[in-house]
């Protein structure tokens, strides 16, 4: 029971990091806008929600000593994956704040970079924030004064992942992955609507597939052609 | 740590601007435009407009945003050169800009093939199957999230709309093509040994600062300068003396093996050859150095050595130098029986140390280390070359191995006419060593009984060295043998005169000349790297003109500064400050006489001493 509770937490933590990072990306691009700063903010304050509750959470597991060991072993490695994916958190916040740093909105004079983009990141946020549709409600200078904000969680993430080492003890390399190499492969989703195709431009698999094709047919006529004549000489003699 | 590249970021910014920028077009991919492409034409138009450079800077420069992955090409990803022409580029997103302090990290890159193993359902590119598998093997504990956050993340990507998600596919694609280059690829990102302190950190200045400079600056100060004049001249003598036995330079005797292949000068230069070259042999007479550097001249120094009955110096020499660079693991055996061979009382091939040294010596021998025995080896080298070198080079023995060295004719070069000779390697390392190690123990072996004679006769010092009771009464002079005049310094030179001390003929043989330790004492005062123990030696020079021990109380204080500071013994050292051609050493001399008390090397304290006898 616990070990579901703590899986689901963490998958919650996993899914809102990889939005965040996605989100992180488009700083400074031409899909920058306040609104992608407003989700920023509360993409990172979901997720730290999420880490404090995963901590006390795993925490409390791991010091509990009437747990078996596999048990243990299990939440031991829950609790790599937790560090990991607190780790990457904390190094996307740090980047948002230089990024922000860098590119302020409001500023005539600082242009957004050309990145190819042209679409917002409503629907990652929402994703992330496991709503339907995202509200904006921040005021239209929120690139300056979050940044304050940020700088203030980014200290307490670091805080609370100094804690965490000092007081859990948990070599990381002892943990071993239950996944494979390749497991990635086993449980994708439709994964040809995404692709446009123009990216398979290296793939030359497509062209072995015809050529392959071609051969199949010529040796089939082939076949056949040999079949016929066999047959006739057959008949005739 | 690595110099950032600000200036490129705010050309970057500069480059988006609407009116002044450059100009972007469509990108059309299949069904799907994607806006701000831009050509390689314009990029350089924009640079040599924009910085008024060349056209040929602004193609590197150009060329430089592309591989550092600011700009990335769209027809050729793995291209990444600026093409002045219409093939399109794109401006990379800020968060993959190749910012210092955010290295490309090994879990991003796993997550990053995970994904593209996703997408391309498991086919990815050699070079990152490599990768993959080896990433996996290294973080694997990390694994299970790398899988989580791959598949979030391509989920996510899902919710944006279809063009941004090639471009962002892109993207991707071209920050790590900059930061993991595929095998063939230049690495534009290697820049060599990252910085531990970080160049752009604005360090406030605080009163640790500035100490901590102000002493940077007072020791660089103190360091012994010598005039780039006397350095260049030094350079130029030695040059020129060596410039005849330079094989590149002149050419070398019968053939370089290289080109024409045939080993002959490797069998006539061989280690230990029956008859070596006569530019060997010549060589030997440039100075110590040369004589010792070479098996060779070793093993006929030793020769002579032997028939002055001081062979031992040699062999201990050697076995200092087999301690120095042998088996960290047989470093205490070695030193222990080295001193049971050469240093202890009534040792069988006893060296003759003075009394400080003996003392130093045998104090780290509690605790054997490689430079134990520095002290000593320092000691009888200056010994070897101050005394036995000199008479070496006049005596029989070299004279014999100069009329009888080889000059080899000059190959003629045969035309490979008819096919290629066959191509002969030089003989195999292990096979020489094995032939050291035959002749070594050979030698050995025939060693033995010349020095027991010796024996009796060393008896005597004997017990001084150790008791450092009353000195033997020996009626050699203190006075350095005119050869080394040349380097000594003139204080040190006056010091002497007033003794009255007359410069006495050479000791026959170099055992019975401890007192000429005391003049070697005088002379290695000069330098930093020498034991300070011989600097004492001479403040006694007065009071016991011919003692060579001093006894050993009198030394009590100096003893706890004379701890193992021997690492900085470095015998090669003496040989530019020696050698003939080389006049610094006076005046180094005189600089370390008159600042011997500051400079932090521990050992120099002794001098002060030293210049008020």
């Amino acid at each position: 029971m616990v070990k579901e509770e703590c899986k689901a937490l963490l998958d919650a933590l996993n899914k809102v990091t990889a939005c965040y990072r996605h989100m992180v990306l488009t700083i400074g691009g031409t899909s920058d806008s306040q609104n992608l700063r407003e989700e920023l903010k509360k993409t990172r304050q979901k997720a730290q929600e999420l880490a404090v509750a995963n901590r006390n959470k795993l925490t409390a597991v791991l010091k509990d000593k009437t747990v078996s060991k596999e048990d243990k072993a299990e939440f031991e490695r829950l609790w790599v994956i937790f560090s990991t994916c607190l780790e990457i958190l904390e190094i996307d916040m740090r980047r948002a704040l230089e990024l922000g740093h860098e590119f302020p909105l409001n500023v005539p004079k600082k242009h957004l970079i050309q990145t190819g983009m042209s679409g917002g990141t409503s629907g990652v946020a929402a994703r992330a924030m496991s709503v339907q549709n995202m509200k904006y409600e921040a005021e239209h200078n929120i690139d300056v004064v979050d940044l304050k904000d940020l700088e203030n969680e980014i200290n307490q993430v670091g805080e609370m992942m100094y804690e965490m080492e000092m007081k859990v003890n948990v070599p990381q390399w002892t943990v071993e992955a239950k996944q494979d190499p390749g497991a990635e492969l086993k449980s994708t989703i439709s994964v040809g609507a995404s692709s446009i195709g123009m990216i398979s431009v290296e793939e030359n698999k497509s062209f072995c597939d015809i050529s392959k094709v071609l051969a199949g047919i010529i040796f089939s006529a082939v076949l056949i052609i040999a079949i016929v004549l066999a047959v006739c000489v057959v008949k005739l003699s | 740590h690595r110099p950032r590249a600000l200036q490129i970021e705010a050309l970057m910014m500069e480059m988006q601007n609407p009116d002044k920028g450059i100009k972007t077009q469509t990108q059309t991919v299949m069904v799907t435009d994607i806006p701000h492409a831009v050509t390689g034409n314009d990029i350089l138009q924009w640079i040599l407009q924009r910085l008024q450079v060349t056209q040929e800077e602004a193609l590197h420069l150009g060329d430089l945003f592309v591989k550092y992955g600011y700009i990335y090409p769209l027809q050729e990803p793995k291209n990444l050169t600026l093409k002045p022409d219409g093939s399109l580029y794109r401006f990379q997103t800020p968060y993959f800009w190749p910012v210092q302090g955010w290295p490309a990290d090994d879990t991003d890159y796993a997550i990053y093939l995970a994904k593209k193993n996703i997408k391309r359902k498991g086919i990815l590119e050699e070079y990152e199957k490599e990768h993959y598998n080896m990433l996996n093997q290294k973080i694997n504990y990390k694994w299970d999230f790398v899988i989580m956050q791959a598949k979030e993340q391509y989920k996510a990507g899902k919710e944006r709309k279809k063009a941004d998600r090639y471009a962002l596919d892109c993207q991707e694609r071209a920050y790590w093509l900059v930061n993991r280059t595929p095998p063939g690829m230049l690495d534009v990102l290697e820049y060599g040994v990252d910085r531990v302190t970080d160049p752009n950190e604005n360090k406030k200045k605080t009163m640790e600062v500035y100490r901590r400079e102000i002493m940077y600056y007072q020791q660089s100060i103190m360091k012994s300068r010598v005039k780039s004049s006397v350095s260049l001249g030094g350079l130029v003598k030695y040059s020129e003396q060596f410039l005849s036995s330079d094989p590149i330079l002149s050419g070398c005797l019968p053939s370089n093996p290289w080109i024409t292949d045939d080993p002959d000068f490797w069998d006539f230069n061989a280690k230990l050859v029956e008859i070596p070259t006569r530019m060997r042999v010549e060589r030997w007479a440039f100075n110590f150095s040369e004589l010792i550097r070479d098996p060779k001249g070793r093993q006929n120094f030793q020769l002579f050595l032997k028939k002055e009955f001081s062979g031992e110096n040699l062999s201990f020499w050697e076995a200092c130098e087999d301690l120095k660079y042998g088996d960290q693991s047989k470093v205490k055996e070695k030193a222990e029986e080295i001193y049971k061979l050469f240093l202890a009382p009534g040792a069988r091939r006893w060296i003759n140390i003075d009394g400080t040294t003996m003392g130093i010596t045998v104090k780290g021998l509690k605790h054997p280390h490689r430079y134990v025995l520095d002290a000593a080896q320092t000691h009888i080298y200056m010994l070897m070359k101050k005394d036995s070198y000199g008479r070496y080079l006049k005596s029989p023995i070299y004279k014999e191995m100069l009329a009888k060295a080889i000059v080899p004719q000059e190959t003629v070069k045969k035309s490979g006419l008819f096919g290629r000779r066959h191509l002969r390697s030089s003989p195999s390392p292990i096979i020489l060593r094995q032939q050291e190690e035959e002749a070594k123990a050979k030698e050995a072996a025939t060693t033995v009984d010349i020095t027991q004679p010796c024996l009796p006769a060393s008896q005597a010092p004997c017990p001084a060295v150790h008791a450092g009771t009353a000195p033997p009464a020996l009626p050699h002079s203190t006075a350095c043998p005119s050869p080394i005049s040349v380097a000594l310094d003139s204080t040190v030179g006056t010091e002497q005169e007033p003794e009255g001390i007359s410069p006495g003929p050479l000791p026959s043989s170099s055992r019975r000349s401890p007192v000429a330790t005391l003049s070697f004492g005088r002379f290695l005062k000069r330098g930093c790297w020498t034991s300070p123990v011989l600097g004492a030696l001479s403040p006694k020079c007065p009071a016991v003109p011919h003692g060579k021990v001093q006894p050993l109380g009198e030394q009590q204080q100096l003893r706890p500064h004379t701890k193992v500071v021997s690492s900085f013994f470095q015998i090669k050292t003496d040989a530019p400050l020696e050698s003939k051609t080389c006049p610094v050493g006076s005046e180094e001399g005189e600089h370390n006489h008159r600042r011997a008390l500051k400079v932090i090397c521990p050992w120099e304290n002794p001098m002060e001493e030293g210049k008020a006898g």
